[in-house]
C-alpha cells in the first residue's frame, strides 16, 4: 500500500472525446482505453501517490465513490503494471 | 456554409509523410508529379527531427512514410530513429526497388514497423513493367523478399490498368501460391497525378472495369477474402451491387449514405507535402494548411478553416447537387473520394463523377450477377 506507482514514460496518452483516453504502447503496438476515472487515476500514477492517496484524491472529486473503490483501483493498476504500461522506480 | 463548431479529436492519430518527392521510377499512373505537390527540394533531417518532437508531444500513434520513393533518402535510418525516438510507430509505401538487406534488418531492429506495402503490378515482368520500367518488376519482387526474410510484415499493393487487367488471376495465382503471401490489395489507376496524362492509355474502359469487377470478386471467394480493395473495381463493386440491391429493394436509404461521406481521413490523421506543407491528404496536395515548425501542428489541426470545411462536408447532402439530379442512388450513395471529386471536376465539395453508379451505367457499364 505504501508503494507509489509511475507511468512509463514511453507509453502514449491521447485524450480524446468526452475525458477518455487511449493508451498506446508503441513498443507492442497495443492501446487501451480509459474512461474518465481510469484516466484521472492514471495522471496521477506520477511516482508521488500511493493507491490509497489517489482512492481519497478520487473521492474528493467524484461523489458516490463505491466502498470499494480501492479494489477497483488497485486492480487496475494491477493490470497497467503487468502490461509494462506503469511501475514501480527502484531507489539505490 | 455555416459555420458550424466540428467536433474533433485535439490531435491527429496519424499523419501521411511524403518524406521525399524523388522517384527513382516514372511509373505512368503515379497519384504524384504533375500535382501541386511537386515541389524543389525535399526537406532536411533536422526539420523533420523538431517536427517530430512536436508529433510526440501531440501523442500521434503512427506516420506512414510516403513519397516518392521513401527508400531513396540516404538519410531514411535517421528519419526512423526520429519517428522511434517520439514513441510512434511506422509504415512504408514503396515500389520495392531500392531495398537492401542492411536497411531491412534496421528496420527490423526497431520494433516499431507495422508494415511495408510494395508496389506489384503483374504476374511477369512483362506486365509489371508496362508502366514501372523495364527490370522494375525482379527488382520489387527481390525487394519484398528481402523484407519477408528479414521479419517485416510486408503486403502487396496491386494498382489496376488497361496492361494488367486480363492478368488478375495469375497476378492472383503468383502472389498468394507462388510467393504464399497472407492477401494483398487493389485499387485502380484513377484520375490522379501523371495518370491524367496517359488516362486513355492506363484506365480502364467500362468494359475492362466490369471484367475487374467480375474477376475480382470470384477471386476474392476463391481465396477466401485474402485479395482486399480499398478504392478501384473491387471496393465499388461492393457498394455499387449494395446499392443496387438496397434500390430494387426499395429502402428508404443505407445507413451513412446520402451526403458527401465518402472519406473520414480528415477526422483521424493529416499528411505533410515533402517540402514541408501541412495538407488534409496526400492525394490533395494543393490545399496547403501551413508549413511545418512554423505552424503548430494542434492549431492547423483544431482551427484551419480548409481542413473544417472538409469535415463539414460529410453534412452535404447529394440532392444539392445537379450531378445527382434524379439519380435512383441518392439515398444510398456517399459521393466517394474528394481527391478524385478535385482533380475531375476542380471542386472537393462534389461527388466524384468517377465513383457514380448512374454516370456507369448510363455510359453502358454493368454489374455482376449475384451470383457470379
Amino acid at each position: 500500500m505504501d508503494n507509489k506507482p509511475i507511468i512509463n514514460r514511453s507509453i502514449v496518452f491521447r485524450e480524446e472525446f468526452d475525458e477518455w483516453a487511449i493508451l498506446f504502447y508503441p513498443d507492442m503496438g497495443t492501446s487501451f482505453g480509459l474512461n474518465p476515472v481510469s484516466v484521472f487515476i492514471w495522471k496521477h500514477l506520477d511516482g508521488e501517490h500511493t493507491v490509497n492517496d489517489i482512492l481519497i484524491k478520487l473521492r474528493k472529486q467524484c461523489e458516490d465513490t463505491p466502498d470499494d473503490a480501492i479494489n477497483h483501483i488497485e486492480g487496475f493498476v494491477g493490470k497497467l503494471i503487468d502490461h509494462g504500461f506503469a511501475g514501480y522506480e527502484h531507489h539505490a | 456554409m455555416p459555420d458550424k463548431p466540428v467536433r474533433v479529436t485535439k490531435t491527429p492519430k496519424s499523419l501521411e509523410l511524403a518524406i521525399t518527392n524523388r522517384c527513382n521510377l516514372r511509373c505512368t499512373y503515379c497519384s504524384h508529379f504533375s500535382s501541386e505537390g511537386d515541389t524543389g527540394e525535399d526537406l532536411p533531417l533536422e526539420r523533420w527531427l523538431s517536427f517530430f518532437e512536436e508529433l510526440n508531444q501531440c501523442a500521434v500513434m503512427d506516420v506512414s512514410i510516403q513519397g516518392g520513393e521513401p527508400f531513396i533518402r540516404q538519410d531514411l535510418t535517421e528519419i526512423i530513429d526520429g519517428i522511434v525516438k517520439n514513441r510512434m510507430r511506422f509504415s512504408i509505401l514503396t515500389n520495392g526497388t531500392l531495398i537492401t538487406d542492411e536497411m531491412a534488418s534496421f528496420i527490423k531492429s526497431t520494433g516499431r514497423c507495422d508494415q511495408i506495402q510494395v508496389s506489384i503490378d503483374g504476374s511477369t515482368s512483362e506486365i509489371h513493367d508496362t508502366c514501372r520500367g523495364k527490370g522494375n518488376f525482379l527488382k520489387s519482387v527481390d525487394g519484398l523478399e528481402i523484407l519477408r526474410k528479414n521479419g517485416i510484415p510486408v503486403t502487396v499493393r496491386v494498382t489496376i490498368h488497361r496492361h494488367n487487367v486480363f492478368d488478375l488471376e495469375n497476378i492472383a495465382k503468383f502472389l498468394l501460391e507462388d510467393l504464399n503471401l497472407p492477401g494483398f490489395s487493389t485499387n485502380s489507376a484513377s484520375y490522379i497525378g501523371l495518370c491524367r496524362q496517359y488516362a486513355k492509355e492506363i484506365q480502364l474502359t467500362h468494359e475492362e472495369r466490369y471484367f475487374a469487377m467480375t474477376t475480382l470478386l470470384k477471386l476474392s471467394r476463391k481465396y477466401n477474402g485474402r485479395i482486399t480493395g480499398d478504392a478501384g473495381p473491387l471496393s465499388e463493386v461492393s457498394m455499387w451491387m449494395e446499392m443496387e440491391a438496397a434500390r430494387k429493394k426499395r429502402m428508404k436509404n443505407l445507413s451513412g449514405r446520402g451526403c458527401l461521406k465518402g472519406c473520414r481521413g480528415v477526422f483521424n490523421k493529416i499528411g505533410v507535402r515533402s517540402d514541408g506543407q501541412m495538407v488534409p491528404c496526400i492525394q490533395m496536395p494543393h490545399i496547403a494548411l501551413g508549413q511545418i515548425n512554423h505552424e503548430r501542428l494542434i492549431t492547423v489541426w483544431q482551427q484551419h478553416p480548409a481542413l473544417n470545411e472538409l469535415r463539414r462536408r460529410m453534412s452535404i447532402s447529394l440532392d444539392t447537387f445537379d450531378f445527382c439530379k434524379n439519380c435512383p442512388y441518392i439515398a444510398y450513395c456517399t459521393g466517394n473520394c474528394p481527391a478524385l471529386a478535385y482533380t475531375i471536376t476542380g471542386m472537393e465539395n462534389h461527388p466524384s463523377p468517377d465513383a457514380c453508379l448512374r454516370k456507369y451505367l448510363e455510359e453502358g457499364g454493368k454489374l455482376p450477377d449475384d451470383g457470379v
